[in-house]
């Protein structure tokens, strides 16, 4: 029997994902179901002294109107509940404050979606608009408005770093790199828009369908808003049209479920592009104000380092991005001295939240920059320098914890330089042999830089390479309680014919219940046929946790393997069927000390090196990634065409946030709402170049030695193209998107405009 | 209210539609056919693609009333006799799929790409699927799968 891990295995979803008949929320209709629709606030910051919801309620078709007034306990979050399920008068004292413009006022429930569109134009607000907040920095003034009553700076949350000392560091180093970068927004823009149902059960418990990705969670979220025990919400989820960290906070969820609840009926939702885009939170911005220095020799002695991050109206998971930011910005090096002040800013903006790496890609783009920027300053390779300083196994962490063992972030930079064309000469040493900033002109060295046209044969055209090295925690941090729960039965008599595997990790694209099937046969030794996945709703068993973190082929291939191992000794001591729930802990980990930021902050690591060959238009500024090599450490891979598709997905997300994704608000309204103004990558975007390269060194803690890897292709892309961009042109671009008029502009500035 | 007559994957249908009905809710809603998925609202991302009249279109840029008296496919409708159609079958074995939503406009677009020019280039697959968006996959696989179905074809 071939060994299902490892192997190619087809998704087990395919064949209905192909023909058409995969259903998504949006795609499931209930019988005698209402239409709901979701009244945004519309105004980003504002007091609600009064919302009428008669002539809403009288319009024809309409069952019901809700209000702040009808949620049980309005309020909720992933993290803290500080935003209110409904905000409006008549409910708690800090819940008629609108903080966003997609802030919820009410439901308006219909027979059909046209009735309920129409009723909610007859709603009426009473507002008191307040100042809007949009610049974090703004927010910190001292005379700044309050987003939260109770936080009367705006800092929603701080982190700090202290090691060693830094002046004396700074006094030793030969150079010093100072800058500014600022990271954007990023959309999701998952395909499947928003969509769900919910219902009163038969056993009068509510369900909710939807499309999230932690089930367990969206149930405690919805049962503490409706005041209910958890056991009365069953939460389950369809097929998942993607969703990248955009869907691990509410959205639906707790409102769908008040509809049943209140009315009684089934409820159906789905939102149009422009809720979506408006409606759910996005990649947090963030500012970092960075100092460096470094030696002759190549060796970083110091790294200081402000950061500041845009959390929005409330806190979704911003404590926790910035605490993944707090060592991301200073990139995977043993550096001896270390200061970061890091400060979650609350404003009126859209909320930051969970979004494919996490804190990585902006902290690596902040020090990938900084490496590159000291290399140039030193005269050094950036390779060379890299390796000089990256972590290695026995290394600390910034956080003077030993860095967890497999260490990899010097093998995968390594892999990437060599297919970069770097070779490591006799003493050791890295270098590549300097790429010519070549400027391609057809038509000859008197084309004028401010020349127009686009006439493809007078096109200047400036090529150049760049390198970058991430690492991204796996599995949540920080002494949260990591687990996922599993399940094995077992049915036959003399042999096993056919085993039940629970695992309710979502499958949000990336493949998640095709790896749980192909672990599943590897534990049990059985032909993946013979098992049957039990993954849709949180009856079967318990938290499986999140799909996110990069932690759930690792979680939940721990979980599998411990429930398939107890059902074989049930099976053993001829238990018919042989039956088994484990869950799997990981090692604990712990949370920053509020001074020094000394903490064993995660259970490992994945790594990832990105090589980058760009082309730069002189006379546009428009940026084209010619080739990008994305080597990753992936410990095992147990599917490795599904390994590929996160890598080249990754890829695309991140030349996408890196080029050309431009989410733009102005005073606290979203000017970018539709994909017609909001660009994500099409086909003819992204390279036909991206080579993914898989590297398998086991990590020791990882159940077959795998380490999680779904993010880290996202993190080192943006500070790759970059340097690619100076080595072209010379300039350094500190400011993202890196969208054609950024780069033409500095291309004029520096032309001596 | 407007009555039309249209046949879709084989089968024919009566309906009353308002005028202002958009071709992909009459498929979707009227029809129950879900395979075919509204993503953007603007006409960028293609994942609404049938054929109608042997020619792919966004179902969101026509109007159900356009339809009287078209002959229509989705993707519920490609496989024959219970087969894939080649096109399906290339984005299972190429994996051209994640989060799979796109991929009914997907296959639906690139199997009249194909056929349309069975010699068909790798530039001149990137660009017909220049109206279809994908968020999950970096497209590397949806090329393969279309090239895959091209040289099946021919």
């Amino acid at each position: 029997m071939m060994r299902a891990v490892g192997s190619t295995l087809s998704r087990v979803d395919v064949v209905d994902k192909v023909a058409g008949v995969a259903q998504y929320p949006g795609d499931i209709d209930l019988p005698g179901q209402l239409w709901m629709k979701v009244v945004f606030a519309g105004i980003p910051h504002a007091q609600i002294n009064a919302l009428n919801v008669d002539r809403a309620r009288a319009a024809p078709g309409v069952v019901a109107v809700l209000t702040a007034a009808d949620v049980p306990v309005n309020e909720y979050g992933l993290i803290i509940p500080d935003q209110p399920v409904l905000c409006g008068p008549g409910s708690t004292p800090t819940a008629a404050h609108v903080r966003w413009e997609a802030d919820q006022i009410a439901l308006v429930v219909a027979a059909t979606k046209a009735q309920a569109e129409a009723a909610a134009q007859l709603i009426e607000v009473d507002y008191t608009p307040l100042p809007v907040i949009t610049d974090p920095l703004a927010a910190l003034a001292p005379d700044a408005p309050r987003i939260h009553a109770n936080l009367p700076d705006n800092v929603l949350y701080s982190y700090r770093i202290r090691r060693g000392h830094m002046e004396s560091a700074f006094a030793q180093a030969d150079v010093i790199v100072e800058s500014e970068y600022r990271t954007h927004a990023q959309e999701h823009a998952y395909l499947q828009p928003e969509a769900g149902l919910a219902f009163v059960r038969d056993d009068g418990r509510i369900e909710v369908i939807i499309a999230g990705q932690w089930m367990h969670e969206d149930r405690q979220q919805i049962a503490h808003a409706l005041g209910l025990p958890e056991e009365q919400i069953v939460v389950r989820y369809p097929a998942i049209g993607g969703a990248f960290g955009g869907r691990e906070d509410m959205s639906l969820q707790i409102v769908l479920a008040l509809a049943a609840w209140k009315t009684g009926r089934p409820i159906k939702t789905i939102w149009s592009r422009e809720e979506s885009i408006v409606g759910h939170h996005k990649r947090h911005p963030f500012i970092f104000k960075a100092k460096w220095g470094a030696t002759k020799a190549g060796k970083v002695v110091a790294a200081q380092m402000d950061v500041i991050s845009d959390a929005g109206g409330y806190m979704y998971t911003s404590n926790k991005v910035l605490g993944n930011a707090l060592v991301a910005c200073l990139g995977p090096y043993d550096i001896p001295n270390v200061h970061v002040d890091a400060r979650t800013v609350l404003t009126n903006n859209c909320p930051g939240g969970a979004f494919r790496g996490f804190g990585g890609p902006q902290g690596h783009f902040a020090a990938e920059m900084q490496m590159t920027k000291l290399a140039a300053a030193l005269g050094m390779d950036p390779v060379e320098l890299r390796l000089q300083n990256v972590l290695r196994d026995g290394a600390l962490l910034p956080t003077q914890s030993v860095v967890p063992p497999g260490c990899t972030a010097a093998e995968t930079l390594e892999e990437a330089a060599r297919r970069g064309g770097w070779m490591q000469s006799a003493d050791g040493r890295w270098q590549r042999a300097a790429h010519a900033p070549s400027i391609q002109s057809a038509a000859g060295p008197q084309a004028s830089a401010r020349q127009t046209s686009l006439d493809a044969s007078r096109r200047r055209i400036a090529t150049g390479v760049g390198i970058a090295v991430c690492y991204k925690n796996v599995g949540f941090s920080l002494g949260f309680p990591e687990h996922c729960y599993a399940k094995v039965e077992l049915y036959g008599e003399a042999e096993i014919e056919k085993a039940v595997v629970s695992c309710l990790g979502a499958d949000v694209g990336q493949g998640a219940h095709t790896a749980f099937l192909q672990i599943a046969a590897d534990a049990l030794n059985l032909p993946p046929e013979r098992i049957e996945l039990q993954v849709e709703h949180t009856d079967i068993t318990g938290s499986s946790g999140s799909a996110s973190a990069s932690r759930l082929t690792f979680m939940a291939g721990h979980a599998i393997q411990g429930a398939a191992a107890g059902a074989l000794q049930e099976w053993q001591h001829e238990e018919r069927p042989a039956r088994c729930e484990f869950v799997f802990h990981p090692r604990p980990t712990t949370m920053y000390d509020p001074e020094t930021g000394v903490a064993d902050p995660s259970v490992t690591y994945g790594y990832c090196a990105q090589y980058a060959e760009v082309a730069v238009d002189l006379d546009t500024g428009h940026v084209e990634v010619t080739r990008l090599v994305s080597v990753n450490d992936v410990g095992k891979a147990i599917n490795p065409q599904l390994v590929e598709g996160q890598i080249e997905g990754a890829a695309a997300q991140a030349i996408g946030w890196t080029l050309l994704e431009n989410f733009i608000q102005k005073d606290g309204r979203t000017l970018t709402p539709h994909l017609s103004n909001y660009l994500i990558p099409g086909v003819l975007d992204i390279a036909d170049v991206i080579e993914p390269v898989i590297l398998e060194i086991p990590d020791p803690q990882g159940p077959l030695g795998l380490r999680g890897m779904a993010e880290m292709p996202m993190i080192p892309t943006a500070p790759a193209i970059a340097a690619a961009i100076h080595n072209a042109t010379g300039i350094w671009i500190d400011q993202l998107p890196i969208v054609p008029e950024r780069m033409w502009t500095a291309l004029q500035a520096q032309n001596g405009a | 209210m407007q009555s039309i007559t249209l046949t879709v994957n084989g089968k024919s249908y009566t309906r009353d539609v308002e005028p202002r009905m958009l071709l992909v809710d009459f498929i979707r809603n009227a029809l129950g056919l879900t395979g075919t998925n509204i993503a953007c609202d603007t006409s960028q991302c293609g994942a609404c693609t049938i054929h109608m009249d042997g020619m792919a279109v966004k179902s969101c840029t026509v109007l159900a009333v356009q339809a009287d008296g078209a002959d229509i496919t989705t993707i519920e409708g490609l496989a024959t006799n219970g087969h894939l159609h080649p096109m399906q079958q290339a984005f299972w074995d190429q994996h051209g799929l994640q989060c799979g939503y796109c991929t009914p406009g997907m296959i639906m677009a690139a199997a009249k790409l194909v056929e349309n020019n069975p010699g068909i280039t790798e530039a001149e697959i990137r660009h017909g699927l220049e109206g279809n968006l994908c968020r999950c996959t970096g497209y590397q696989n949806i090329v393969k799968a279309v090239a895959q179905a091209a040289a099946a074809g021919s």
